[in-house]
């Protein structure tokens, strides 16, 4: 059954109907329309408002701006403040190592999923997944219990007689890491698992057929058809430890200052709405230029999944 | 119908087997899917394990490439136990039925696979990966990842993968399921004429007749987790074991008799020796009977069906003592001469041909 029809004829249909029609035509950009209009509503107008707050000058008074002129001087102080230059350095050096970290720690949870029996995958997907389902702000709270001067770690290791005075963990940069490498893990195992459970398993087997070790097919096959899932976890983990606040608030015992919690300050405690918005943008284009070579990279390594090349 | 050789003695006598599957069982559960099952390959030769769905042949190609342990008997190659060996130790190489090509290698890299894995030089490796697709005739498409190949070619990789690593045994799971009707005959033939000039001993599973009967030296007829018997293509049409088997290959006509002093009486008046005793079950083959008028014989009925398969003809009699019987004739005008519903009588054309089984 054809939908409506694909060329209407001239002057049969209103332009309603027109419109219908080349909605649900399948073709060019009409199928797409609704998405953008909601997308502009709920991202374009807010980002252009924001925008256009970092290139002005305004005075805010009772949550209102009360008056904007044309000002570059926020994006000129930016660009320049050393304190921008080492609090974004900071927190992109914390995104990558939780990036990376997480990769660490979360492929061989991923591949003992591939390789596990029903049970070890029940377990690991609870274990992943419940997580997930308590806040943020609550799991972030029990590390306090866990890393704090006589939380679990520390009165462990004095129990052993280990140290003899608690380690000063909490309030560290430490303390964020192992917050942020825990917070988003599950980020990362659960697309490697997503990516890998669509492993062919015959291949594995093939490989094994043809000779290799299990290590070799982990190698050879395994890790190769998992870069996808690499590339997808890493995207996930970056943009949401780089943008984190909880955690470094939390954990850092508010004086660690990342580019989410210095926007934070700026907009809400010392109410200068341009340097926020400056900082946001710095953010958003730093995020979005890491995020852009993980997908060249991921890109390069999946070169074999675009048609036909050779 | 085929160059093979013609009974199983010349092929199992000679040489002692590469490999020997000794009363193998599988269990998954309560369920025993193979159940003391054996079964011996001779060099070179070609096996086809023909069942039907559910008999066990994947199981038991999973349990000689190693993916799947045996719960009891013994798989040997060469005389070597395979029990201790794991799957990448043996010299075994499968063919799957998905293919299973590693989706992210290239055609070369993906028939140089098993080379690479052995730590083999580069250059030998890549003489040996030209002379597989040379073999498989795939010259050219060296850089071509798998999407980028035809199911076909796909099956070539598929087999020149394992060729490349030089297996004593080759195996072979419904290698033809993907392919489509005209490309499957053409590449039976192919696949037998390679293995056969490779010399390559191979075990090869299927559930289409025609296809084990165009691919194999012996078939191997599996029921319920075991082999219900083994021997070649001609020597299974002709001289089914069992029932089972003469039901399953071919179409056939059974019906009950009564052995008397070493004979069984048939419906025609001629007889058959048998070596069995009391109640027993004749099978004749459909082209082993023959209709005549109705005055020419005791064995009378009446002709329900008829229809032309090419060259044949094929009737159906509904017998006086009740039961329809097949019968497959040339297309000739004597045989066309009896209209539907006719009355007619049966004759056997060669009673030795009929085969006696237990009831
Ligand atoms: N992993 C498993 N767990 C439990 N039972 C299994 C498993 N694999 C196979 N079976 C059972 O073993 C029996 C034989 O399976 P197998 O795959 O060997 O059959 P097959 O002869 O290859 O059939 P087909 O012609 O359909 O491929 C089937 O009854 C199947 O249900
Ligand atoms: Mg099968």
């Amino acid at each position: 059954m054809a939908v409506a029809s694909r060329t209407p004829l001239p002057g049969a249909h209103g332009m309603g109907e027109r419109i219908v029609d080349a909605l649900l035509s399948g073709r060019g950009i009409w199928p797409a329309v609704p998405a953008i209009i909601v997308l502009t509503v709920v991202a374009v107008i807010p980002f252009v408002i924001l925008l256009s707050l970092g290139f002005s000058d305004i005075e805010v008074s009772r949550g209102a701006i009360a008056s904007r002129t044309f000002s570059l001087e926020y994006i000129a102080n930016a660009l320049t403040d050393p304190l921008y230059w080492t609090t974004f350095q900071r927190s992109m050096t914390l995104a990558l190592t939780t990036t990376a970290l997480c990769v660490f720690f979360g492929y061989p949870v991923a591949y003992l999923y591939l390789v596990g029996g029903r049970w070890t995958k029940r377990l690991i997907l609870v274990l992943t997944i419940a997580p997930l389902l308590t806040s943020g702000i609550v799991r972030t709270y029990a590390w306090l219990v866990i890393l704090g001067g006589r939380g679990v770690v520390n009165s462990t290791l004095m129990g052993l007689g280990l140290i003899d005075q608690p380690l000063r963990i909490m309030n560290t940069h430490w303390a964020v890491l192992i917050g942020m490498v825990q917070i988003h893990l599950p980020v990362m195992i659960l697309p490697l698992i997503a990516v890998m459970s669509r492993h062919d398993t015959r291949l594995m087997e093939a490989a094994a057929n043809l000779g290799a070790s299990h290590l070799g097919t982990l190698r050879t096959v395994i890790m190769p058809l998992s870069v996808p899932g690499i590339g997808t976890g890493a995207a996930l983990v970056f943009t949401l430890s780089y943008t984190t606040f909880v955690v470094p608030q939390l954990l850092g015992g508010g004086n660690y200052l990342n580019a989410a919690t210095m926007i934070y300050e700026q907009v809400v405690y010392s109410l200068e709405w341009s340097k926020g918005s400056v900082s946001s943008m710095i953010l958003m284009v730093t995020c979005l230029i890491v995020l852009v070579a993980i997908a060249l990279v991921t890109n390069h390594f999946t070169r074999w999944t675009q048609g036909r090349d050779a | 119908m085929m160059q093979g050789p013609s009974g199983p003695a010349t092929i199992v006598a000679t040489t002692s087997p590469v490999l020997r599957i000794g009363g193998v069982f599988k269990r998954f559960g309560a369920v025993t899917v193979l159940d003391n099952c054996s079964l011996d390959v001779a060099e070179g030769e070609i096996v086809t394990l023909l069942g039907p769905s559910g008999c066990g042949k994947t199981t038991l190609l999973r349990c000689i490439a190693g993916f799947w342990e045996a719960d009891g008997g013994s798989i040997t190659i060469d005389g070597q136990d395979m029990a201790r060996v794991p799957v990448n130790r043996r010299p075994v190489g499968v063919v799957f039925q998905s293919y299973a090509l590693f989706p992210h290698l290239t055609v070369a890299r993906n028939v140089g696979y098993a080379l690479r894995m052995q730590g083999m030089a580069q250059a030998e490796a890549e003489r040996r990966v030209a002379a597989a697709l040379e073999t498989v005739s795939l010259v050219g498409l060296e850089h071509r990842y798998p999407a980028q190949l035809s199911g076909g070619q796909q099956q070539r990789v598929a087999i020149a993968r394992v060729l490349v690593m030089e297996p004593r045994v080759l195996l072979l799971d419904e290698p033809f399921n993907a392919l489509d009707a005209k490309l499957r005959g053409t590449m039976q033939v192919e696949l037998r004429q390679l293995i056969k000039s490779l010399g390559l001993t191979s075990i090869f599973v299927t559930h289409d007749q025609e296809e084990a009967l165009t691919m194999s030296d012996r078939i191997a007829v599996m029921r319920g987790g075991r082999i219900e018997q083994a021997d070649s293509p001609n020597e299974i049409f002709d001289r089914p074991a069992t029932a089972y088997v003469a039901d399953f290959i071919g179409s056939s006509n059974f019906w009950p008799a009564q052995v008397v002093d070493g004979q069984v009486a048939l419906p025609d008046g001629q007889s058959v020796a048998s070596a069995l005793q009391g109640p027993v079950r004749v099978m004749a083959r459909p082209h082993n009977l023959q209709i005549a008028p109705p005055s020419a014989g005791p064995w009378t009925g009446k002709i329900v069906f008829q229809r032309p398969v090419g060259p044949l003809i094929e009737t159906h009699v509904e017998t006086d003592g009740g039961g329809v019987v097949k019968v497959v004739a040339m297309r000739r005008e004597s045989e066309r001469a009896f209209a539907h519903e006719a009355l007619v009588s049966l004759h056997i054309v060669s009673p030795a041909l009929c085969a006696v089984y237990p009831d």
